[in-house]
C-alpha cells in the first residue's frame, strides 16, 4: 500500500482511487471502513510530504523566509515573496473545503465502485485539460509551445485560489489532487513543469496540516504504528522517485496518457468490481 | 486595494477568527457552526481558525496604505 500510494499520489491518476479500488480487486485484508484507515492513508500522505519537502528543501527554505518578509512588510519584493503568498492564497480554499466537507466525503471512501466511477471522471477532466490548453498553444515543436507559458510565480491570485479550491476535489476518491492541479495551472496559463511545480508545492502544506490533524488517531486502539510507518517510509520514496520523474517527464509531456489510464483503469475496475472478479 | 478601511475590516475578521479559536479550543463551544461534538472536529475547526486568523492578518498588511 506505501508504495502503491507513494507512486500514484504525485501521477495525475488519484492515489486515494486507487488506495479504494486495488485493494478490493486483489481481496487483500484491508477494511476501509476501518477508523484507522484514513488516518493510515494520512501517514502514507505525510511519507509523501516529506518527500516534496525533501525534493524543494532549499526552495521551502526561501518560500518560508519570502513569506515571514512579505507579511511583515505587507509587499512582495521578488518571486519567493509572491509564490508565498500564492501558496498560501492556494491553501486556504483546500483547508476550508477539506474541513467542511471532509465528514460527507469520507462516506465514499468505503465504496470501490464510486471510486472507480470517479477514476472514470478525472481521466475525462485531465483530457479536457489538455484540449484546452492545446487551443491556446502557439508553434510547431513542443518547445516553442511551452515557452508560450509562464513559470509558477506569475500566475495570477485568483487563478492559485481556484486552483487551491480544486485540491478540495481529491477528496473525493479517484479524484487526482495532483491532475486537477495541474490541469488548472495550465488552463491559467503555466508552463507543464511549472504547473506541476506549482501542483507539488501546493500540495505539501495541505498534506502536512491534514497529517497533523489525523495522525494522533493512529494512536488509539492497537494500531500496528511500526507497519505503518514503514509503509509511509516506502511511500515516501516512491514519491520521491516519481516526483523527479514526473517534473522530467512535463518538461515536453501532456496530461493525455494519464488521462486515458483513468479512464481505461476505472471501467476495467467497475467491470471488476460488478462481475465479482 | 489599498484601504485603510479594508485593512481595518480584515485585522477585525482576524481577531474574529482568533477569537472562535479560542472558542473551539477550550472545547465544545459554538455547536450551531459544527456537524459534529467530536474533539477532533473542534480541533480542525480551532486550526483552520487560527490559519484563516493569520491569513487574514497578512491581508491587512498587505491593504494598509504604505507611506514612501
Amino acid at each position: 500500500m506505501g508504495l502503491l500510494q507513494g507512486a500514484s499520489e504525485l501521477f495525475p491518476v488519484s492515489s486515494l482511487g486507487h488506495a479504494v479500488i486495488v485493494p478490493t480487486l486483489l481481496h487483500w485484508n484491508f477494511k476501509q471502513s476501518d477508523p484507522s484507515f484514513v488516518p493510515f492513508l494520512v501517514l502514507l500522505h505525510i511519507g509523501t510530504a516529506t518527500a516534496l519537502l525533501v525534493l524543494y528543501r532549499e526552495q521551502w527554505v526561501l518560500i518560508v523566509r519570502g513569506f515571514f518578509a512579505a507579511a511583515f512588510r505587507g509587499q512582495m519584493r521578488d518571486d519567493n515573496e509572491r509564490l508565498a503568498m500564492l501558496l498560501l492564497t492556494g491553501t486556504i480554499p483546500a483547508a476550508v473545503l477539506g474541513v467542511l466537507l471532509e465528514n460527507r466525503i469520507k462516506d465514499l471512501f468505503a465504496s470501490p465502485y464510486a471510486a472507480a466511477a470517479f477514476l472514470v471522471v478525472n481521466g475525462v477532466l485531465m483530457l479536457g485539460f489538455e484540449r484546452l490548453r492545446r487551443r491556446a498553444e502557439r508553434g510547431s515543436t513542443r518547445k516553442e509551445q511551452e515557452e508560450g507559458f509562464a513559470h509558477a510565480e506569475r500566475i495570477s491570485f485568483r487563478a492559485a485560489a481556484i486552483v487551491g479550491a480544486c485540491q478540495a476535489l481529491a477528496f473525493i476518491p479517484g479524484i487526482s489532487r495532483s491532475g486537477v492541479t495541474i490541469g488548472g495551472g495550465l488552463v491559467a496559463g503555466l508552463r507543464h513543469e511549472e504547473a506541476a511545480r506549482f501542483s507539488f508545492l501546493l500540495a505539501t502544506p495541505t498534506i502536512l496540516g491534514a497529517g497533523v490533524i489525523e495522525v494522533p488517531q493512529l494512536f488509539a486502539g492497537g494500531v500496528p504504528i511500526g507497519q505503518y510507518a514503514a509503509a509511509a517510509v516506502l511511500s515516501g520514496i516512491a514519491a520521491y522517485a516519481s516526483a523527479r520523474f514526473l517534473l522530467r517527464y512535463f518538461r515536453s509531456g501532456r496530461l493525455d496518457p494519464y488521462g486515458w489510464y483513468c479512464i481505461a483503469a476505472g471501467l476495467v475496475s467497475l467491470a471488476l468490481l460488478r462481475f465479482g472478479l | 486595494m489599498k484601504s485603510n478601511t479594508v485593512a481595518v475590516g480584515l485585522g477585525i475578521l482576524g481577531v474574529i477568527f482568533i477569537v472562535a479559536a479560542v472558542l473551539y479550543i477550550v472545547g465544545g463551544i459554538l455547536p450551531t457552526f459544527t456537524s459534529s461534538s467530536a474533539a477532533g472536529t473542534h480541533a480542525k475547526h480551532a486550526i483552520l481558525c487560527g490559519v484563516l486568523a493569520v491569513a487574514s492578518f497578512v491581508a491587512a498588511n498587505f491593504a494598509r496604505p504604505k507611506t514612501a
